[in-house]
């Protein structure tokens, strides 16, 4: 009986935190259009985000795309289907791997830093201090979060796309002994604006994914210096899987 | 201002945590709030300043139920300055993040009147001690003139010394300005010192209530206890 009843509780607990993680979004977008904006905060903020942020895109898209030219390499010289290789890099990079990646990692460095930050300031009673200050904390501290963060992901992501298509033309060239200048010629001849602008799509979103899911579970965090854990936690692995699934659904929308 | 609360009771979940609370904070005096750790006393005095809701009972500010949340202020158990910010854009935060700029002699009188060098102005708070984290957060509470000021526990975490500084500069700071005060202490020495009414919470009701100065008299057996337990 016992356990029936805590399976019962947790399915409530569930729907009661999804209910109020869509009402938090609502009220983030009242106060977007109600704006308080506070341009120090948020350009701070932003600029933060891109320093700390830089070394693990570049690291990211360098060794994706220098995995996926060799991969390819190996399923597709079984078909003498070699001359595919920088087709095959540049899109997987620009319509899949690109956005995935760099929304993973990306929640991992940034949105676990975003809840961890949140949740010490809700543990601290800062959060408290903020409304004793008139201060909304959706103007102070959500909108900042959310706005930089959607709009440094799709730059992120060019980034990976860049560097990707590089590591992926130094394996070709220098492991696998493709000719320089036809690896660049077929990478810019196949790829379409098209490919690129849907990975750019996926990036807003994810960065909108990481950004509320991480300002939601640092507001919301339980006490103590447990609930700053756990908060860091919950951010990574919701926004995580989030961006897995949504991803496959923005996959169909461009198919 | 003058507060009144009837039989206010307020619950997380299945945590009932004020019971049945009516006290009356008089205007421009200091009201102490006591009783043991983890009773409820943050959560009633964040329910009187609407940071909560609350779940029946009733909250009368000069006589009526709303109020201008504006005219309160709150020191936090711990300060809780904001750690990305200085010590003088922390005290003079609403102006500081409203991009006003001429804060900057209000900010050095208050850190003057709370007993702050000015040398911290360009500080940040992990730099600062508990006893000056405390100053300047109360620097920052006075900032706006409140009418009403709520402390929470001001004392606890510092030594003996630094919390007999602590309670004289409250008692200056609100017998100077005219400040209605609330403080929550578990310590009995800084009640008498600083107080005028007290109210004992216990088991989320209010178990003994009276004038401060005669706290040492009081026959309730629970705050007795509590009393011997503080190691007066
Ligand atoms: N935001 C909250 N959510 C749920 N429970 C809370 C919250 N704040 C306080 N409580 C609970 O209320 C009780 C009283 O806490 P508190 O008022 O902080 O005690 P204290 O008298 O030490 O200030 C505790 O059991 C605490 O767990
Ligand atoms: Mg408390």
């Amino acid at each position: 009986m016992k356990f029936i009843e805590n399976i019962g509780k947790f399915i409530i607990k569930l729907f009661s935190s999804f209910g109020k993680f869509i009402l938090f979004i609502l009220f983030f977008f009242k106060y977007l259009f109600k704006p308080k904006f506070y341009l120090k905060n948020n350009l701070s903020f932003f600029v933060n985000v891109f320093i700390s942020s830089i070394p693990i895109i570049a690291l990211t898209g360098i060794f994706s795309g220098m995995v996926l030219a060799l991969q390819s390499y190996t399923g597709f010289s079984r078909f003498s289907a070699e001359s595919a290789i920088p087709n095959i890099v540049v899109l997987t990079l620009t319509r899949e791997l690109g956005p995935v990646l760099t929304g993973l990692m990306i929640s991992a460095r940034v949105g676990s830093s975003i809840a961890a930050e949140i949740a010490t300031m809700r543990v601290t009673e800062q959060i408290d201090a903020l409304k004793t200050l008139n201060t909304n904390y959706y103007n102070y501290l959500v909108t900042p979060r959310v706005i930089s963060l959607t709009l440094a992901l799709p730059i992120f992501v060019t980034l990976v796309d860049f560097i990707g298509v590089m590591g992926g033309y130094i394996v070709s060239v220098h492991r696998l002994g493709f000719n320089d200048n036809l690896y660049l010629l077929n990478t810019i001849d196949f790829l379409s604006l098209g490919d690129y602008l849907s990975g750019i799509f996926k990036a807003f979103a994810f960065g909108f994914i990481i950004s509320i899911v991480s300002c939601y579970c640092g507001l919301f965090s339980d006490k103590g210096a447990f609930g700053v854990g756990s908060a860091t936690t919950n951010a990574v692995v919701i926004s995580s899987v989030l961006i897995l699934s949504s991803n496959y659904f923005l996959t169909e929308l461009f198919f | 201002m003058k507060i009144e609360i009837k039989n206010l009771k307020k619950k997380f979940n299945d945590n009932f945590v004020l019971k049945d609370i009516s006290l009356t904070i008089e205007k421009n005096k200091s009201t102490i709030i006591l009783g043991e750790s983890g009773c409820g006393k943050s959560v009633l005095i964040k329910t009187i300043y609407k940071l909560f809701e609350f779940d029946s009972g009733s909250i009368l500010y000069d006589g009526k139920s709303e109020v201008d949340i504006d005219k309160f202020s709150m020191l936090f158990q711990y300060g809780a300055l904001f750690d990305s910010l200085k010590i003088s854009e922390n005290i003079a935060f609403t102006d500081f993040i409203n991009n006003k700029t001429n804060f900057e002699r209000k900010v050095l009188s208050l850190m003057n009147d709370v007993g702050l060098n000015k040398s911290i102005f360009d500080r940040y708070p992990s730099e600062l001690s508990g006893g000056m984290k405390k100053r300047a957060a109360l620097a920052r509470a006075l900032y706006k003139n409140p009418k009403v000021i709520f402390l929470d526990e001001p004392t606890t975490g510092l030594d003996p010394i630094n919390s007999d500084k602590i309670n004289d500069l409250i008692l200056e700071v609100i017998t100077k300005r005219k400040i209605t005060a609330v403080s929550i202490t578990h310590d009995i020495k800084s009640a008498i010192k600083t107080g005028d009414n007290y109210y004992f919470i216990n088991d989320g009701i209010i178990q003994d209530k009276g004038d401060c100065k005669k706290i040492l008299k009081t026959k309730n057996k629970i705050f007795k206890s509590f009393i011997i337990g503080a190691k007066y």
